[in-house]
């Protein structure tokens, strides 16, 4: 009869209550499009990160990544065709792109100037790694003897896609070798300095430059990124001279620190929406209780401890903060689904150059976090406004007015 | 032969004094009021306006703690008693009437007198019985479905008699109960009152200065100044 009279009191004064329906609601609803927006954003950048340079992750030999080497190809790994023959066979492994570096003097004309250039499965590369943003000419696609330079060095270099240019590496056993290479594309990444080192060319060439059949590094594209710590788990299990290491830390300066800083913010702006919700309940509920102050002292003089009428104002906080919540999820949920469907056009992430979509996506987590937030910030609002009421000695309450 | 003597009084006062905070003043409301009130009787507490019957019934009501004194409910003292024993007491054995009846707008009238049965997990079938009994008594079970604001103040006020009545307490408690009522119903009010004592052996205790009311009075206390005056 308790929960009956809860849920009667929601009526008592229809005004008020949709008021605090409304603050509620509409608290919830912010709360819930802004961690829709939030986690839109997170994903279209994990995305964007994904797609632009690293993949889901990389596969390197041990501690390769934290050392620096005199004759690096040393720590490369060989049985490149095994790996790959055994990564095709995982069933959460999607791409397999095979790497090396190759630090190299290219020549144009008259002009030299030293870039560090990696050897890459262009093709397929192309296929998966879309957020390299190309200012001029094409991707590397399958040209063998074609190569991709950062906007910086092509600057430098004075030459435009079509131009011939001269590679000159030293090849892993201290020989000089040389090729000749078209400048198929010029591209820009937005860092500077990678832009104005940076080129790539086919990994059979850069191989065949370096004298070498060895593998730098393995980037991977998986079929779920959710996949990623129970595929590297079993990778370095299987083999434990080698290491996997997710995109997340390879891009750690720029994608996490992003990530941990948005969420940072994130938890800022969701406290400050709680705070308003919880703000604008006690208003509302304080003005209800202090109404039924003799009421409530009615209920005292007949036996009901402060518990039971604590009890008693904290389920119509219940109430009106789950009601509202709904409220407020529901219209959020279709205002958004219907007049922002196609998402908001975002600027770069940082590290990133083309500006990306986001669309505000929602789980059932987001559902039950807003929701039960809400509905928390609601029954502390109401036990807030209730404890002085009910603390209130009986004969004061019902002498009230 | 002792306890024998003793259990017929409901109530025992023995030098009680009450003072409340007005503003910045204490207020001595009662003063030394030493007072046996028998069981199943319709007591009132007369006086005027600020000579301390309410505050004395709020004593009686376990709704003001005893200060100085001493006072006996039914043989046990108020001053042993816990917060909790006292809730039980006002929830089980008290039944409040008040000038405001202070019914609950949202209900209807039988879940006014349903609700406070209900909080003492009293089962369904019982609940209903005293509630069907209690409206009867008070002839408002034709009017059961209505909320309080369909019914005149008198039939507001016998809803709250109905409702204190239903608990079956040992004691109806009621502050100046007709006063906001005119003089017919006061007076049905009162004669249910009379009955209630006679057929249903509830003692009632009222606060009034209204002469009608206490010419239903088997026993008067008057107070002066929050002194009792014999």
């Amino acid at each position: 009869m308790v929960l009956f009279l809860s849920f009667m009191n929601l009526f008592r004064n229809f005004r008020r209550t949709l008021a605090i329906l409304l603050t509620v609601a509409l608290g919830t609803g912010v709360l819930f499009s802004f961690k829709g927006f939030i986690h839109g954003v997170l994903n279209q950048y994990k995305d964007s990160t994904i797609h632009a340079h690293y993949g889901h992750g990389q596969i390197n030999t041990k501690n390769y990544r934290e050392n620096v080497y005199a004759e690096p190809w040393e720590h490369w790994m060989e049985n490149g065709e095994g790996l790959n023959r055994y990564l095709s066979m995982e069933p959460s492994v999607e791409s397999i792109f095979s790497r090396v570096a190759l630090p190299a003097l290219l020549k144009s004309g008259k002009t030299a100037i030293s870039g560090t250039g990696q050897g890459i499965e262009a093709e397929k590369e192309a296929r998966f790694f879309h957020g390299l943003k190309i200012i001029a000419g094409e991707p590397l696609t399958s040209r063998p003897f074609g190569i991709l330079l950062g906007i910086g060095l092509a600057k430098a270099l004075g030459v435009k896609p079509g131009d011939p240019i001269t590679l000159i590496a030293n090849s892993i056993d201290g020989e000089i070798s040389e090729a000749e290479f078209i400048v198929t594309g010029i591209s820009e990444t937005g860092s500077l300095d990678f832009d104005n080192r940076m080129f790539r060319v086919q990994l059979t060439a850069a191989q065949s430059l370096l004298k070498t059949d060895r593998i730098e590094t393995i980037a991977l594209g998986l079929t779920d990124d959710k996949a990623w710590d129970s595929f590297s788990s079993r990778f370095e299990e299987k083999f434990p001279g080698l290491e996997v290491t997710s995109f997340a830390v390879l891009d750690k300066v720029y994608y996490q620190h992003s990530v941990d800083w948005l969420q940072a913010q994130f938890k800022v702006i969701q406290l400050i929406i709680l705070s308003i919700v919880l703000l604008g309940i006690f208003n509302s509920v304080s003005s209800s209780v202090l109404e039924r102050k003799q009421e409530i002292g009615n209920f005292r003089a007949n036996g009901e401890s402060v518990m039971d009428i604590m009890g008693l104002i904290t389920l119509e906080g219940i109430f009106l903060g789950f009601l509202g919540s709904v409220i407020g999820i529901v219209t959020t949920y279709i205002i958004l689904t219907v007049f922002l469907n196609n998402g908001i056009l975002m600027p770069p992430g940082p590290g990133l150059t083309n500006p990306f979509y986001i669309s505000f996506e929602f789980e059932w987590e987001m559902v039950y976090a807003s929701l039960g937030l809400t509905t928390i910030a609601a029954i502390i609002a109401s036990l807030l406004a209730g404890v002085r009421i009910a603390k209130m000695p009986i004969a004061n309450a019902l002498r009230s007015i | 032969m002792y306890i024998m003597e003793k259990q017929k009084y409901l109530y025992q006062l023995e030098n009680v004094t009450f003072c409340y905070q007005l503003g910045n003043h204490q207020i001595e409301a009662v003063k030394n009021v030493s007072m046996d009130i028998p069981m199943e009787e319709l007591v009132t507490l007369t006086g005027p306006s600020g000579s301390g019957k309410s505050s004395l019934l709020n004593l009686l009501g376990l709704i003001e703690p005893v200060q100085k004194g001493t006072i006996l409910f039914q043989n046990e003292d108020l001053n042993q008693m816990n917060q909790s024993k006292q809730n039980q007491i006002r929830k089980f054995q008290i039944g409040f009437i008040f000038q405001q009846f202070h019914l609950i707008p949202v209900f209807t009238v039988e879940e006014n007198v349903a609700f406070f049965l209900a909080r003492q997990k009293l089962a369904k079938t019982e609940i209903l019985q005293r509630t069907q009994e209690s409206l009867e008594a008070v002839k408002l079970w034709e009017h059961r479905k209505k909320k309080p604001s369909e019914l005149s103040g008198g039939q507001r006020q016998r809803v709250a008699i109905a409702r204190a009545l239903a608990k079956k307490p040992d004691v109806i408690i009621g502050d100046e109960p007709t006063a906001s009522l005119d003089q017919q119903t006061g007076r049905e009010i009162m004669e249910i009152f009379r009955d209630l004592v006679n057929r249903h052996k509830v003692s009632i205790i009222l606060t009034t200065h209204d002469q009608m009311v206490q010419s239903y009075a088997q026993q008067s206390f008057h107070l002066v100044d929050g002194y009792l005056k014999h």
